[in-house]
């Protein structure tokens, strides 16, 4: 049993955040909110997409665990992009020996996926979907739609007939949120299973989370340690420093509860699928509450919208929203409790 | 990153598993105000232990632990609340303190007679450390020391002594120096509990039972070589062992929390919930349910990390105060959820069924942020030596 990370895995945190830091500048309400073509293409040049594939199919031969490592650092630094539909792209396509070239161009960074998420198949479970989702990350920049029915998961080129894409204005200024309506559209069936690709999802949504509460502890602190009031450190102020200790404790437990998850996903453990929405649940709800009290914490300055305070904060509550929320994730957990 | 124990841990696990179920006291342990029945209902079971090789796993071979590392020791807390073994409560200052402490800094002859005793089960330890006016504040504490010839004479006072009335022996912070900075002035040492000049007053606290006690003492002689460490260091003795052999056992209280969990939930599957129905079919108390082992399943990943960081480093992380504070809050959250959960039955104290049980619980668990630190001071601790916050 072992749950450190191994120096392969710092070295691959260091080498992701180095990028990230690079491209990304703060504060980030200065810089441009769109995704960001040169840094989409220096990813797929470094592997970021097949992170967690294996070598046989042009993947890095990684698993969730260093796929995590990677979300984390993109939450941290607010990256603007499709990263998560397109990393479970590649996943879906690489179970499909036929779909060897869609897989590479998706690796290799030559398509954009979004996910529509749909697990009740309002959208029907055909190959032909009907219907309209809500509140799609990502919806606008999309080449194609990821499709996660109830079972079965579909492809859909966002510029085949059938697809509309109604772009809203996002509570997150750097990730957009699209309607999408598909009338008859054509959808191809992928041999993956929607229900493996969603625990997927909840984890490194749940990386992403981890990455908005530990930066907005640090920023806190940061910022503690340095602004003073009546001649001292706010920080100094038991109010103040209670209030980092707790974002410090709601951090560490997401990141233990998403490190565990996903190594438990990784090795096919019988209590996986739990692990994977109690990481959603505790991360998001560290994610918020962090980022809550880190625009507290930065007092008028946090209110302001050139303060990157209200960004991280503003991406919590999209990631609340991303395959459920903690409210449904909660009541799916004590189902069985309830059934007899 | 493996959340699997090895092929050898495992069968370490078998060992430890067979040998719990066979030897586990059936009889149940004394409940209520008689202390005496339950030291020796304690010390009968760690004798048990003892001759099975099963005392002290944390303890080195040489001092007649099992020597076991980290990660058997994760296995053996494991097992032990999975087997349903006794809580350990009046051992526990013997085994996970005083012991552990003699072993770091106590000398050839105080080790050759104190750990096998403890060992064995043939005595009682307690711990002299906080005063009235000493609390969370430990270093301020008063209780002075003088030395006469080869002897310290001892006055003062110390307070939340628990099982000090069932005792032997007690392991007793006192001041040797008030000229020096208070952290320098201390020294920690051993004091027989049936010295002449201790007089020991049971605490009734607000669960009604009386384990905590206040210790006066009143020129009460101790020969100098029960000092251990050096004279005016016992602040550094009594730091040495703060460290691991507590964080494993640890363990024990976590499982026994994920169990509660789960009694928790087919409890509210047999009782009336606040809208008819069963408790269980209310979506806030189900809701809570969930959180809670989510939370549980949370600290058991926390402490699994920092037990996995501590065998890569040698050293008790700082996360170790983020898990203390974490669980002495998940604690009461499950407890309060209980009597939510029971509804009416919740202000009935009775000896018999669920409702005794969970209200017991719920007032003891209210300690969980209070002692060994209170909640307030483990934020101090966090924000300061975790974050790096000014003082």
């Amino acid at each position: 049993m072992d749950l450190t990370f191994s120096p392969e895995q710092e070295s691959i945190r260091e080498a992701v955040r180095s990028v990230l830091a690079d491209r990304i500048p703060a504060p980030r309400a200065r810089a441009e909110l769109a995704p960001d073509p040169g840094l989409w293409r220096e990813a797929a040049t470094l592997g970021w997409f097949g992170l967690g594939l294996p070598e046989a199919v042009g993947g890095a031969g990684y698993g969730l665990p260093e796929e995590t490592i990677l979300f984390v650092e993109l939450g941290r630094s607010l990256a603007a992009g499709p990263w998560l539909g397109t990393v479970l792209a590649t996943h879906a396509l690489a179970a499909v020996p036929a779909l060897r070239e869609d897989l590479a161009k998706a690796v290799g960074g030559g398509t954009r996926v979004a996910v529509v998420d749909d697990p009740a198949d309002e959208l029907g479970d055909a190959t032909r979907p009907s219907g309209t989702v809500r509140g799609v990350a990502d919806g606008d920049v999309a080449d194609v739609f990821l499709v996660l029915g109830g079972r079965r998961v579909r492809w859909v080129l966002a510029r085949g007939g059938g697809v509309r894409v109604a772009v809203r204005e996002s509570l997150d200024p750097t990730r957009r949120v699209a309607d999408v309506s598909f009338a008859d559209a054509a959808a191809e069936l992928l041999g993956a299973e929607a229900s493996s690709l969603r625990r997927t999802a909840l984890v490194l949504v749940a990386a992403e989370a981890l990455g908005i509460a530990e930066r907005t502890l640090e920023a806190s602190v940061a910022h503690a340690k340095t602004r003073e009031q009546f001649g001292r450190p706010i920080g100094s102020f038991q109010a103040v420093k209670h209030r980092c200790a707790d974002m410090a404790v709601r951090t560490e437990v997401a990141r233990s509860i998403v490190t565990f998850a996903a190594v438990a996903l990784r090795d096919l453990e019988p209590g996986a699928p739990r692990h994977a929405q109690q990481a959603k649940v505790l991360a998001t709800s560290a994610a918020l509450a962090n980022g809550h009290d880190n625009v507290q914490n930065h007092g008028g300055m946090g209110f302001t919208w050139e303060a990157d305070a209200h960004l991280f904060l503003k991406r919590a509550w999209l990631l609340e929203h991303a395959f459920g929320t903690r409210t449904a994730h909660l009541e799916a957990l004590a189902a069985p409790w309830r059934a007899g | 990153m493996e959340i699997r124990f090895s092929a050898a841990e495992e069968a370490f696990r078998t060992d430890a598993r067979a040998w719990l179920e066979a030897n586990v006291p059936r009889d149940r342990r004394p409940v209520g105000a008689d202390l005496a029945a339950l030291r020796d209902y304690d010390l009968a079971w760690q004798r048990r232990m003892f001759e099975g090789g099963w005392a002290g796993v944390s303890w080195p071979r040489e001092y007649g632990g099992r020597g076991a590392s980290l990660m058997e020791q994760v296995i053996w807390y494991e097992e032990y609340a999975r087997a349903g073994a006794p809580e350990v409560t009046t051992t526990f200052v013997g085994l996970n303190h005083a012991g552990p402490t003699l072993i770091a800094c106590g000398s050839e002859e105080q080790k050759a007679f104190h750990l096998p005793r403890i060992l064995r089960g043939d005595v009682v330890w307690c711990q002299g450390f906080s005063e009235p006016n000493a609390g969370s504040d430990l270093a301020s504490l008063q209780t002075r020391a003088v030395i006469e010839g080869e002897e310290l004479v001892v006055s003062g006072q110390k307070i939340w002594t628990s099982f000090g009335n069932v005792a032997e022996f007690q392991e007793l912070l006192v001041r040797t120096d008030p000229e020096a900075p208070r952290h320098r002035g201390i020294s920690w040492v051993i004091c027989a509990m049936d010295s002449p000049g201790i007089d020991i007053r049971p605490i009734k606290t607000l669960t009604g039972d009386q384990h905590f006690c206040e210790v006066f003492y009143e020129g009460v002689r101790i020969p100098l070589r029960n000092v251990v460490g050096r004279l005016n260091d016992g602040w550094r003795v009594a730091m040495a062992t703060l460290g691991f052999e507590r964080g494993t056992a640890f363990l024990s209280e976590q499982i026994r929390l994920a169990r509660r969990v789960e009694d928790l939930a087919a409890l509210a599957r047999s009782v009336p919930g606040p809208r008819g129905g069963r408790a269980i079919d209310d979506d806030e108390l189900a809701r809570r349910l969930a959180l809670a082992r989510a939370e549980v399943d949370a600290m058991r990943a926390m402490t699994y990390r920092s037990v996995s960081l501590a065998v890569r480093t040698g050293v008790p992380g700082a996360e170790a105060s983020v898990i203390r504070l974490f669980f002495s809050e998940l604690v009461q959250r499950i407890d309060l959820l209980a009597l939510d959960i029971l509804g009416p039955a919740a202000v009935e104290r009775r000896v018999e069924g669920p409702g005794a049980r969970w209200a017991d619980a719920y007032l003891g668990g209210l300690s969980q942020t209070i002692g060994g630190g209170t909640k307030d001071i483990q934020r101090n601790i966090i924000g300061e030596r975790m974050l790096g916050l000014p003082r």
